[in-house]
């Protein structure tokens, strides 16, 4: 018999608790579309959506100069909520360069 | 003297640091090294001046390399060129790194062999950074001619290290933006190491098997986590992280590598090796690991300190951490002593010298090992870690990076455990993707959940008042 050290048999428990826990958590996702959620992250953690988001806290990510930040406020104020990502380059400051990082950043629901 | 190794990787930073802040004669610190290393064999048999002499020659050594390290070979592409040339160029040569596409635009390092202007051509060496406005396949060690201007990085900050100097402490003079597709033509050969090519070829492997069981965003994590890419890290996962104090679980470290150390030593128990081969193919699985994950500054480090942990076991001697991380600390600084300048370099030895110096005094200050609960003692002993890690590169990150994250020490307690189980997932997944397929998705459920608990645990943290400010 292998002479297993105490490291090596956690190891082997942890590989089963996850196989467990992976195996329940596929078979809740298919009764429920709910628990979904906990395994596909929502777009709001790796995006800012850019209808909801205020002044204040676009100037504190710091993803853009503060000058263009008040100017997408107030376009969004003067045209209503963006229908899409597109509209951003109608914005003073804001040029194609600077439009392909920010569609990395922004969402539009 | 016990720590032999630490003073003397004390004493060459030092040397390091005096003559970077001065500008002595690379003749003149020979000649001083000369005298020094005379007064030495002189004093061969008084022990404490030839100590003292021995750790000056170490000083001037690494004064030397530094000042080696900024003088460039006469073929070298800098000083081919004037310093303000807007003539096209033409470069021949082969691409030095795995190119990085990210928002349509490829960047790689370009090593340059021969240089043309107009009918005059000359043999040269050295890196140049080529930007391409467009995406485009290209592998390491790929031969290739470019056409077009080459500039000097620009001085965007000029603050404590501008890109100009970090690009130089790569050995990055000069960069050639690529706008058209018609600047460059794919010659047929090419060369490079077969090892760096083969762990290329793994590394690239390994993130399809990544992708094929997790979607976008917990892929990238995992990348980042298991195999150090951490191209595809939204900007913002990336910006909460920094200000939560907890970037660094999106960089491979200490820890993954005595994952890997561990997961190779345990498969080859296995299959029955001999403890000696066992700890040798170790190392070599190390070498390759540190290859895959790019070689960076923590994982050179962390693979250093581990194949002198293992060969210590072969020699049935005891590793001290002190002369570890003085190993790996003189082995970067002796290929590169500009390292010592980079802040990747200054937070991975730093953190883990204040975790060395700091947690075994102020454990034993408050008493840890009376705490008779096993799990309070866990998690005061997790906290005291990231405290002492936050303590020693404080200084560092508020310089640097202008942020002072108060909630760094709580972020860790709630996330470094988090992010060491999905580290330990991500190798499992790794492995079983890799040689049985069908139990991959078994384990990609659970490290999607964790990996989203960790971002939302994240992001909820940072909204706490005082979280992070900025200077």
């Amino acid at each position: 018999m292998l002479n297993l050290t105490p490291e090596e048999k956690r190891v082997i428990l942890f590989l089963v608790v996850i196989s467990f826990c992976g195996l329940t958590l596929n078979n809740l996702a298919k009764i429920n579309y709910r628990i979904k959620k906990l395994f596909c992250p929502q777009a709001r953690l790796t995006r800012i959506d850019l209808n909801k988001v205020s002044l204040e806290e676009l100037i504190r990510s710091r993803c853009l100069p503060v000058k263009t930040s008040q100017r997408i406020i107030a376009y969004r104020l003067q045209h209503g909520n963006f229908s899409s990502l597109e509209l951003l380059k109608e914005v003073k400051g804001v040029g194609e360069k600077r439009y392909d990082k920010l569609k990395e950043i922004f969402f539009v629901e | 003297m016990k720590r032999l190794l630490a003073s003397s990787a004390v004493f060459y930073c030092l040397g390091i640091v005096l003559v970077s802040l001065t500008r002595v004669n690379f003749w003149l610190i020979l000649g001083l090294g000369i005298i020094i290393f005379s007064a030495a064999c002189l004093s061969f048999r008084n022990n404490r001046v030839f100590v003292v002499s021995v750790f000056l020659l170490v000083l001037i050594l690494g004064a030397l390399n530094l000042k080696n390290s900024y003088i460039q070979q006469k073929y070298h592409i800098c000083n081919l060129l004037p310093y303000n040339d807007n003539s096209v160029y033409s470069l021949s040569g082969l691409v030095g790194s795995q190119p990085v596409t990210e928002n349509e635009r490829t960047v790689f390092i370009f090593l340059p062999q021969e240089i043309q202007l107009n009918n005059l051509k000359w043999l040269c060496c050295g890196k140049v950074l080529v930007k391409m406005d467009f995406r485009q396949d290209l592998s390491y060690a790929q031969r290739l001619t470019l056409t077009g201007v080459l500039t000097r990085p620009f001085r965007f900050s000029y603050g404590a290290r501008s890109y100009r100097d970090y690009l130089s402490g790569q050995g990055i003079y000069l960069l050639m933006r690529i706008r058209n597709r018609l600047q460059i033509i794919q010659q047929p050969g090419g060369g490079g190491s077969k090892l760096i090519i083969f762990s290329l070829w793994l590394r690239a492997k390994l993130e399809q098997i990544i992708r094929r069981y997790l979607s976008d965003l917990p892929a990238a994590i995992l990348s980042a986590m298991v195999l150090g890419q951490r191209r595809s890290i939204p900007w913002l996962v990336n910006n909460q992280m920094i200000k939560s104090g907890t970037v660094h679980i999106l960089v491979v470290s200490g820890f993954n590598v005595g994952i890997v150390a561990f997961i190779v030593n345990l498969l080859l128990k296995i299959i029955r090796i001999r403890p000696k081969v066992r700890i040798i193919l170790t190392v070599a699985c190390l070498l390759i690991y540190c290859l895959i994950t790019g070689a960076s500054n923590p994982v050179i480090r962390a693979t250093v300190m581990g194949i002198v942990f293992l060969l210590a076991r072969i020699l049935k001697r005891e590793a001290d951490i002190y002369n570890c991380l003085a190993c790996a600390a003189l082995f970067i600084l002796g290929l590169n002593p500009g390292q010592l300048f980079d802040i990747g370099f200054q937070l991975s030895f730093v953190s883990v010298l204040a975790i060395a110096c700091l947690y075994p005094k102020i454990k034993s200050f408050l008493r840890l090992e009376n705490l008779k609960t096993k799990v309070l003692r866990f998690i005061c002993e997790g906290c005291l870690v990231s405290l002492c890690a936050w303590i020693g590169t404080m200084g560092i990150i508020a310089y640097n990076f202008r942020i002072i994250s108060p909630i760094t020490v709580l972020a860790n307690i709630l996330i470094v455990p988090l992010a060491t189980l999905i580290t330990l997932c991500g190798f499992s997944l790794v492995l079983c993707g890799s040689f049985c397929p069908f139990l991959g998705g078994v384990f990609s459920t659970t490290t999607a959940m964790l990996i989203t608990l960790l971002l939302n645990i994240n992001a909820a943290v940072i909204k706490l008042p005082g979280a992070y400010f900025y200077l």
